[in-house]
């Protein structure tokens, strides 16, 4: 039988053949689970799709979702996407988010995505409702889908009309506008296609081998690559059941995910690193008793750097609970590429090479003897069918094996440039490959990623634009303006990198740093940035780059190297 | 009534000399109290007053005031 070829008709297929089946579980904190079958799933979005329709929007409307933890986002995307309009799932505001700058962020989205329908939820209405309302606003309306009445099917003749609309719908169509990464305005949009999504999938259920008993657990948000194409699409255009955790409960109790595993006999789940660090060190012993991970066949890594330690830690607390070790996998990916471009194979240890530290980052592949500082790479696996990578030099020629470079990527579902923002495009895309700002290398035809080109801060899997942090610190009273940075420093022992700032002050005592430490730190709440050390410098004291401009690199270099009296940190 | 004891650990927890609380205070209040370092405030109390917490008790949470009422109540106060 052909595959269908676009997502709607291959989610009806998948509703005609397992009707019953459940496809998706919204899992809520102490209450019953609500389960949804691949047919009552079609069922809720053709009613969705009928009050879309109603309200005007056209194909290729740019749809944002703007909800929490929520039984109907998932018949809602999928009713957008009946209608051909592009739905785009954007993080729901933390209260701590100034609303100004919630809407500074969502403003500068609009102009580069083209937002043109927001749906959301009554509380958000005071906040979004001025930003339509501004001259030149590209959003044309904001929409409150959980208030429509769905108790009665969808009028005949309407279904039947955006059915018709629907089979019109070409696989080079786009569907989808998924966000790189970044806080606010510096997302960059990626629009997806039906063929860039359901062929990536097949690549990724044939990588990973999946069947139809498999079962995919979850509380990564769904505004994430890897919670939206691998916990929600994949699933869903495989026809297996996802599982799916409020990414907020998870992390205020942990134990949530291994009890859905226990429960449900869920298989697989993809978790950034630092999860496997925060499951292992903040569920005591006593909530885990008659727990079982025995049904777990892949625990997928990524979303940021892949630790030997965090693995480590993670088998070592839950063998005994019949975690298998071989279950450990890693994933490389990126938006750009839909998601995958590698992944280790299903069933066999991760292999990961003792690497001399030093010849590392000298840019050489060498491996460490009894003289060398180590440093332990795990890899990232091999390319999966349909994707190619290069270790390229600064002049993007390509290098020789043994030596580390920049990571660039070709995929067949590869995007074709970010929407809207064809400088941004220039940079990272050449004849057809993306140049990810990642350093990595090759060796025995496995990928290894071992740091950044660029100065993104990734803190338990979400990718964070230093210049986002500097440009609301640069307003806090009392340091010198324009002479702050923001950076990254690793914290192993959480498994992720935490966001410190330092800045040019010309205050001199204790107590007057002390309370500009403090003005800094609200500065970064009102972007929901938590910064975690401040370090406060006197007037000069920052390196420059070329550009005149403070350099990240150099600085951060410079002041978690040495121990400089002049440096005041907290 | 948050108790000084209980204040005095969640500033320690959050690296902070001082910050008003009241029982209406909530995480998103409080510089460095977020989402991911919540549980290790958690962890910071239970150790402090010698209790332990259910994941469900943590969840319904909803500010300060609640947390203090639930030391009090493990405490038997």
């Amino acid at each position: 039988m052909d595959k269908p070829k676009t997502l709607w008709k291959t989610w009806l297929r998948n509703a005609e053949l397992n009707p019953d089946k459940e496809a998706i579980v919204h899992w809520i904190a102490g209450e019953e689970p609500i389960r949804l079958t691949f047919a009552s799933l079609i069922e809720t979005a053709k009613k969705f799709s009928a009050f879309i329709y109603n309200s005007g929007i056209m194909k290729d409307d740019v749809c944002a979702i703007i909800m929490r933890h929520n039984h109907f986002l998932y018949p809602l995307y999928m009713g957008i996407s009946r209608t051909g309009a592009l739905p785009a799932i954007l993080a729901y505001p933390n209260p701590r988010l100034h609303p100004e700058k919630f809407r500074q962020g969502l403003e500068g989205m609009s102009q580069r995505s083209g937002l043109d329908y927001i749906f959301t939820e009554r509380e958000l209405e005071p906040l979004i409702r001025p930003l339509i309302e501004k001259p030149g606003s590209t959003i044309k309306s904001v929409i409150f889908p959980l208030e429509w009445d769905l108790s009665k099917p969808a009028d005949e003749k309407t279904d039947l009309k955006i059915e018709s609309l629907a089979s019109e719908v070409k696989e080079t169509d786009y569907f989808l506008v998924q966000h790189s990464s970044g806080t606010t305005g510096l997302q960059k949009p990626i629009a997806v296609t039906h063929k860039m999504m359901l062929e990536h999938a097949w690549q990724c259920v044939k990588a990973l081998k999946i069947t139809g008993e498999d079962k995919i657990v979850s509380w990564l948000p769904l505004y994430h690559d890897m919670g939206l194409i691998g916990a929600f699409h994949i699933p869903l255009s495989y026809g297996i059941t996802s599982i799916h955790i409020s990414p907020f409960e998870w992390v205020l109790a942990p134990i949530l995910m291994l009890e859905v595993i226990d429960k449900e006999k869920a298989t697989i789940s993809y978790i950034p690193n630092f999860a496997y660090n925060f499951l292992s060190e903040k569920i005591p012993e006593e909530e885990l008793e008659g727990i079982s991970l025995e049904s777990m066949r892949l625990l997928i890594n990524g979303a940021e750097p892949i630790r030997h330690d965090s693995h480590e830690k993670f088998v070592n607390k839950f063998q005994k609970y019949k975690f298998n070790p071989l279950a450990l996998t890693s994933i490389y990916g990126m938006a750009e590429t839909t998601l995958a471009i590698t992944y280790t194979e299903v069933g066999k240890p991760l292999t990961e090479l003792k690497l001399d530290r030093n010849k590392l980052s000298q840019g050489i592949v060498k491996f460490a003897d009894e003289n060398s500082v180590v440093r332990i790479c795990v890899s990232c696996g091999k390319l999966i069918d349909g994707c190619d990578a290069h270790i390229v030099d600064d002049n993007r020629r390509i290098m020789p094996e043994g030596f580390v470079g920049e990571i660039a990527v070709n995929s067949i579902s590869m995007f074709d440039g970010y929407r809207n923002y064809p400088e941004k495009t220039t940079e990272v895309f050449e004849d057809g490959w993306y140049f990810t700002g990642d350093y990595g290398f090759k060796y025995d035809d496995e990928l290894y990623v071992i740091g950044r080109k660029k100065d993104i801060i990734i803190v338990a899997g979400k990718n964070i634009y230093p210049e986002d942090i500097e440009d609301a610190i640069n307003q806090v009273e009392g340091i010198i303006p324009g002479r702050i940075i923001a950076f990254g420093e690793d914290d192993p022992s959480l498994g992720t990198e935490l966001v410190s700032v330092v800045a040019e002050t010309k205050l001199e005592n204790d107590a007057d740093k002390n309370k500009l430490r403090m003005e800094i730190l609200k500065a970064g709440m009102s972007i929901d940035i938590n910064i975690h050390r401040v370090y406060l410098v006197p007037t000069k004291w920052l390196i420059k780059s070329s550009a005149g401009k403070p350099s990240r690199k150099a600085n951060k270099e410079r002041l978690t190297s040495g121990t400089d009296p002049h440096v005041w940190s907290r | 009534m948050i108790t000084n004891e209980l204040k005095n650990v969640i500033l320690k927890q959050l690296n902070l000399d001082e910050f008003e609380m009241t029982d209406e205070t909530v995480a998103p209040d409080v510089p460095g109290w977020d989402s991911l370092n919540h549980i290790n405030i958690i962890v910071a109390v239970e150790e402090f007053f010698k209790v332990r917490f259910k994941s469900m008790e943590v969840l319904k949470l909803k500010n300060v005031g609640d947390l203090q009422r639930l030391v009090d109540a493990k405490l038997n106060k």
